[in-house]
């Protein structure tokens, strides 16, 4: 069985976003760029089947520039078999990620497609669920624990009351959530390894791909400024205001 | 009434433990009061007014030292400079920073990042510690090996010498070659000369994006042709190294599970610019080929900032992991290439006298430092423990005097160190800055019983 892995280059984590001062996106030069957190959780989970001995291939695919490599590369050196760049400049919308997915799906015919729950730029939680639409096979997401037996998978997922544990037929789309591992480090010795596997880059227009763009960002900007704190010099004081401002 | 009105004092037990005593715990807090100047002015009152009663003044700021420099254990005056934590002034031009000398480093830090500049001097405690502090004790740190100790960003400095005259010293200049520059006599001299009011910090320019490697030694002998490789091939912002136990302390107490095998006997952190895939293809050639060469058996590089800070935490948490063994510690360097040979010396030497001690070594390599924790076995009593490392010291000092290096390379010297200083100074040094002392605090007002 194949395992499809999808990465997105986001902004890192730990970076503090800001806003381009004309307000026509998130500023993105000489920011620090890494996979999305979630693609490489999902990523670790399809290693970690494959190291069970239940999958044969993990292929690691993206969309964007040639900026997008780099990520791939970082796939490839956490163990990732080959690896897919689906090249396409400017705002890829998750209608147009999906079904670029479907077109990979179709071609490679994983037994998984492994996203992450959502991209932490965006946060849309959309291309998952509508890759398993247009694929017309089982999805599950927000899984925290993947267990696969007779050509089913048996997820637990993180919803709001707790875990639900589902089983799904595959081949399925799965979509990880935070808690399902932690992603190891890559190895030095294994990035070198990395630059010897195979990286394909194929187009949007290879794969006839047609561009959704139904979504338009109008503005963005940065959330209101906090005020700053007050330092109290009693309890007394303390209560007063905490009751003047109705939170006790 | 108080006899400091109207400048605020605290005398109440809580108050004197807590200011009377820095990170050390070997000598008593029993200072007679507290004291919070809120200026110059107040502090230049505060020294007329020991001058006349004949009181002995222990300056202070965030009291995170491990020497004992700002304890006061024999009724003392604390003078706590924490009010005085305005930032006066911020230039972006020169750039640089003018601040109170109890402006906290962190606040600092953020302050200067926030304007989009820097202030590269970071070290654990750099939160809690304050700007006066930190330039009486030339504070170090993490990225000494990048921009030097904090006192290559001290441009000026306001001081109250013990006869109560106000200095203004530097000015904030670059160029100023008009003599002694008394500045450099008052980084570092741990409270014995003045009280350092104000500060006239310089800044810098962020540095572009940093990527950490972690990566294991083979031996002990890899170690400097490493150092030497990467520092040539790289910018290094650090360049840390602990040994293999500090892993096994570390993963015990935070649960984390070492990115490596763990088999190597040293490894490093390396923090260096990563602004693109050039630099990283760099750094890759680089372990390659150091790989080959027999040095470097394993390796990892941070791919996110999130991976980065885990990397650190192996560093970072060591002293932590280790204190519930109470260890025996020393803060010593010597020059950047006798470093191996001096921790193989320091290493025989203890197992040579208790071979049932363990030492967890880490530091910073790239500045010579090494910080030797000796570690006190379960079944021995903390008593017993200290006595045999008070036994240990002098043959330590006596190799850190044959290896020409510092007893204290950090940390300074404060009560801790002062019997040892001979072991690094001469005789006529320590005569020099007695005579120093007498000339800025001829009463020897301040911070008696410290450094000589």
């Amino acid at each position: 069985m194949k395992i499809l892995v999808t990465l997105k280059r986001v902004v890192d984590y730990n970076v503090r976003v800001r806003v381009k001062s004309d307000g026509s996106g998130v500023e993105t030069d000489g920011v620090k760029m890494s996979i999305n957190p979630f693609d490489e959780i999902a990523l670790e989970e399809a290693l970690r089947i494959k190291e069970r001995g239940e999958a044969e291939e993990v292929i690691v695919a993206s969309i964007g520039g040639d900026e997008v490599q780099q990520q791939l590369r970082t796939g490839l050196a956490m163990g990732a078999d080959r690896a897919i760049q689906v090249s396409a400049d400017g705002d890829v919308q998750p209608l147009t990620a999906a079904r670029t997915f479907l077109k990979l799906v179709e071609k490679e015919e994983p037994g998984i497609v492994f996203l992450g729950k959502q991209a932490i730029d965006d946060d849309a939680n959309q291309t998952g669920q509508m890759l398993a639409a247009l694929w017309d096979r089982p999805q599950a997401t927000f899984a925290s624990k993947v267990e696969l037996a007779d050509g089913k998978a048996t997820v637990a997922r993180e919803v709001d009351s707790g875990l639900e544990t589902i089983e799904v037929d595959l081949p399925a789309v799965l979509t990880s959530d935070l808690r399902l591992n932690e992603p190891r480090f890559v190895k030095l010795p294994e990035i070198m390894k990395a630059k010897r596997k195979p990286l394909e880059t194929l187009s949007l227009e290879d794969l006839g791909v047609e561009r959704a763009g139904g979504i338009e960002a109008v503005s963005y900007e940065p959330p209101p400024q906090r005020g700053g704190g007050k330092v109290v010099e009693s309890v007394d004081e303390l209560v007063s205001e905490l009751k003047s401002k109705g939170l006790l | 009434m108080s006899r400091f009105d109207p400048i605020e004092s605290l005398t109440d037990d809580e108050s004197l433990a807590h200011y009377g005593r820095d990170w050390t715990r070997f000598w008593p807090a029993r200072p007679e009061a507290v004291v919070f100047p809120r200026s110059t002015e107040e502090v230049v009152d505060l020294v007329r007014l020991a001058r006349r009663d004949g009181l002995k003044l222990v300056p202070s700021g965030g009291r995170t030292g491990l020497s004992g420099g700002a304890v006061a254990s024999s009724g003392e005056v604390v003078v706590s400079l924490e009010k005085m934590r305005e930032l006066v002034e911020l230039d972006t031009t020169e750039p640089g920073l003018r601040a109170q000398a109890g402006l906290p480093v962190g606040e600092l830090q953020r302050r200067a990042t926030e304007a989009g500049l820097y202030y590269p001097v970071d070290w654990a405690a750099a939160a809690s510690s304050q700007l006066g502090g930190s330039i009486a004790t030339n504070a170090g740190g993490i990225r000494v090996l990048r921009y030097g100790m904090t006192r290559d960003w001290v441009q000026g400095l306001t001081v109250v010498t013990g006869t109560g005259e106000v200095l203004e010293l530097n000015r904030g200049l670059v160029k100023n070659n008009t003599g002694l520059d008394l500045r450099h006599l008052m980084i570092g001299s741990e409270g014995v000369l003045g009280i350092i009011t104000e500060a006239t910090m310089a800044l810098t320019r962020p540095p572009p994006e940093q990527s950490v490697l972690l990566i294991g030694f083979a031996g002990l002998s890899s170690i400097m042709p490493v150092f030497t490789e990467l520092r040539a091939g790289l910018t290094l912002s650090a360049f840390e190294f602990f040994d293999r136990r500090s892993i096994e302390y570390v993963a015990g107490a935070t649960g984390e599970d070492f990115p490596l095998d763990g088999e190597c006997p040293y490894y490093a952190v390396v923090e260096f610019d990563d602004p693109g895939q050039a630099s990283q293809e760099r750094a890759l050639e680089l372990f390659e080929r150091l790989a080959e060469a027999g040095h470097l058996a394993d390796g990892t590089i941070s791919q996110s900032l999130t991976q980065a800070k885990e990397l650190w935490r192996w560093r970072e948490a060591i002293s932590e992991s280790i204190s519930p063994m109470t260890p025996y510690k020393n803060d010593l360097s010597v020059r950047v290439s006798r470093v191996p040979e001096f921790l193989d010396a320091l290493d025989r030497l203890v197992s040579e006298h208790y071979p049932e001690f363990e030492v967890v070594w880490f530091g910073h390599i790239g500045d010579g430092n090494l910080h030797m924790n000796v570690l006190r076995p379960e079944d021995w009593s903390i008593g017993n423990f200290h006595a045999a490392g008070r036994e240990l010291s002098p043959r330590v000092f006596e190799l850190v005097r044959q290896f020409e290096g510092s007893v204290s390379a950090e940390h300074g010297v404060g009560l801790l160190k002062r019997e040892d200083l001979h072991y690094t100074r001469s005789k006529a040094e320590i005569e020099l800055m007695r005579q120093i002392k007498a000339a800025f605090d001829p009463e020897g007002i301040f911070n008696p019983g410290k450094v000589f």
